[in-house]
């Protein structure tokens, strides 16, 4: 590790992405842009900023809030469930105070049924997610979904959009990700040039910003990342383990795994999940008369285990380790997700019999109780390099 | 000659190994009480040693205080077991508090590995509990225990639940004898699904201070149908893989 290492994004808010967005939002707000708060990747961002309106991504990732969530929620279940819960009866989290509206996705059986317990505190529109997308129907739907929210913003935030301006928002989105492409594809050099730590930071900006936003910041770091590779800087060693996180969503309290990970003398190289390279991969089709058909094939893309079969995740999992040479995967399952506890196994028997990689399950909550024994497990996996 | 020194600093006990030429030249134990690295301190007063390696779940706390390298209980239990039986493939190490399941390469490298969660289910935690709940000492939980010809089957793994289960039966009127049984039947139960999740292959080792428990090896070697290997002293096996590895 280099201790002169530049601050990659360095305007004073580095190591706090949360800060960051939340001095971007509060920013679009005094321009009078209105906020909708969302809560998880499958948001058609691209539509949403179409008609002007600020995407902010709900918070969801303390452990402070779910003491007074478990006076309403059962204590055992998702704690990203409970967090978000937790936010919003104690009013702590600044994104929901700034939105006028909230976009919910069915994601999962817990959070659906926690959405009822606050569409009454603000205007919920809750988009019914496909879970089978290879059926034949999936891709109507979804669309359907999405044109159902567009009339629910129209009519919540007074405001229009357009085909065209829907296809240039995608324009621009496409341009925006393949820029967040280049910057993790730093992670694939041996050692790798951009640290965790880094790629998050960028990933919790790039979200909610329009492409014009974001697309001159991308640029530049992408010259200061071309710039470490000249002067010779990098993370970890030449013989640290090059590990690929996937699994659930990983924020805020959740990346205790990413420092015990560091800690232990390992380098993530993969961020494979929401908060990581996942909402920033694919690309919407261009100029094909029918823009929100575009969003609903490529949003229907996202492999998530709620989806079922969901044979993309392995597929992607696969690209990932051809383009990023993990040494180890790693498979973080938040306490009481189902859905990715058990895609887990065949995550896990993928990654071992196809590539031989050592692999290791890790379930956790948003609580430090269990830090010892995940480093016990993180270092036996590294010893077994 | 140099003397290579391996401890393991787990949640109940603390081992110390002291090996010169290969062999085992000292031995000892001690608890580990509220304070690891005093515990630790007075274990090795006294004693001389080259080199040390820690180990166990106080492994970082101890390297803080001493000049020590540290491997992962895994690591050593690994190193330690394949040391005492060479043609090793399985291990069961079900310590204090925790449990996991090796399962190794013919050169000795780790394969697959399972460890328990945070709590304490299925450990010697475990049944230091249900002794105490069922007046039994600790040490002769086991041969009480294979007094019984059947076993009360017990559904609660957790060790708070296990416990209100066990004084439900108690007054019932239940043989405490059968519901001992029961309680290591348990055990095993659990032992052997983190068994299979690793494959179970080649020759086993069951290490580990529960490893000195009767009861569970009698039922752990029924349930695989198998001769299962115990060390000597199995629950030095982490502190001698230490050792071992130290002198590597």
């Amino acid at each position: 590790m280099n201790n002169n290492m530049i601050k990659l994004m360095n305007d004073g808010f580095d190591g706090e992405p949360s800060k960051r967005v939340l001095h971007y939002v509060k920013t679009k707000k005094e321009q009078n842009y209105p906020i909708v708060g969302i809560y998880c990747g499958y948001a058609p961002i691209e539509m949403i900023q179409s008609m002007g309106i600020v995407p902010a991504v709900l918070c969801s990732f303390s452990n402070i809030p779910i003491e007074s969530a478990e006076t309403v929620l059962p204590a055992n279940l998702c704690p990203l469930i409970k967090s978000s819960y937790g936010f919003i009866i104690e009013g702590t989290c600044p994104f929901y105070s700034l939105a006028q509206a909230v976009i919910a996705e069915t994601t999962c059986d817990g959070k659906k049924k926690m959405f009822e317990l606050i569409a009454d505190i603000k205007p919920t529109f809750v988009m019914d997610l496909p879970q089978l997308p290879d059926e034949s129907c999936a891709k109507d739907n979804w669309k359907n979904m999405i044109l159902n929210l567009k009339a629910f913003l129209e009519r919540s935030f007074d405001r229009k959009t357009s085909d065209e301006q829907i296809e240039r928002s995608l324009q621009s989105a496409n341009r925006k990700n393949q820029l967040m492409e280049k910057i993790f594809s730093f992670a694939a050099f041996k050692p790798s040039i951009i640290s965790w730590q880094e790629m998050y930071d960028i990933g919790f900006i790039a979200l909610p910003s329009t492409g014009e936003e974001i697309i001159p910041t991308l640029t530049q770091l992408i010259e200061k990342l071309e710039n470490r590779v000249k002067e010779g800087f990098y993370f970890g060693n030449h013989d640290s383990p090059r590990v690929l996180v996937t699994g659930c969503p990983i924020g805020g309290d959740a990346t205790k795994i990413y420092n015990i990970i560091e800690a232990s003398g390992g380098v993530v190289v993969v961020p494979d999940s929401c908060t990581g390279m996942k909402t920033f991969m694919g690309k919407f089709e261009e100029n094909t008369g029918d823009p929100i058909g575009a969003l609903a094939n490529r949003y229907l893309n996202i492999p998530c285990a709620c989806m079922t079969p969901n044979n993309k995740r392995l597929d992607d999992l696969s690209n990932m380790i051809d383009t990023f040479q993990p040494d180890v995967v790693i498979d973080f399952v938040l306490q009481a997700c189902h859905a990715y506890n058990v895609e887990s196994y065949k995550v896990g028997q993928h990654v071992s019999e196809k590539h031989g990689l050592p692999f290791l399950k890790i379930e956790s909550d948003y609580s430090d109780g269990d830090i010892g024994q995940l480093k016990t497990r993180i270092q036996a996996l590294f010893e077994s390099v | 000659m140099m003397k290579y020194a391996g401890i393991d600093i787990g949640s109940r006990t603390i081992e110390l190994v002291i090996l010169e030429s290969g062999k085992i030249y000292e031995k000892y134990q001690t608890n580990t009480g509220y304070d690891p690295v005093q515990a630790a301190s007075q274990l090795l007063n006294g004693h001389h040693y080259d080199c040390i390696m820690a180990t166990g779940y106080g492994r970082e706390l101890f390297q803080m205080a001493y000049e020590s390298q540290t491997v992962t209980e895994i690591k050593a239990y690994a190193r330690g077991v394949k040391e005492i039986f060479p043609y090793a493939q399985t291990i069961l190490d079900i310590g204090g508090q925790d449990s996991k399941a090796i399962s190794l390469l013919n050169n000795g490298k780790i394969k697959k590995f399972e460890m328990n969660d945070r709590c304490a289910a299925g450990t010697g935690k475990f049944l230091e509990v249900m002794a105490n709940a069922l007046g039994f000492s600790i040490d002769q939980f086991g041969d009480e225990a294979l007094k019984a010809t059947k076993d009360l089957k017990i559904n609660s793994m957790c060790t708070v639940f296990a416990e209100s289960e066990v004084t439900s039966l108690i007054a019932k009127g239940n043989n405490r004898y059968e519901i001992a049984r029961g309680l290591h039947a348990s055990v095993v139960r659990r032992a052997v699904s983190m068994m299979k999740r690793i494959s179970i292959t080649g020759e086993i080792v069951f290490a580990g201070g529960v490893a000195k428990n009767a009861c569970i090896r009698h039922l752990l070697a029924d349930a695989l149908n198998q001769e299962i290997k115990v060390p000597d002293a199995p629950q030095f096996v982490g502190a001698i893989g230490a050792a071992l590895l130290a002198r590597d």
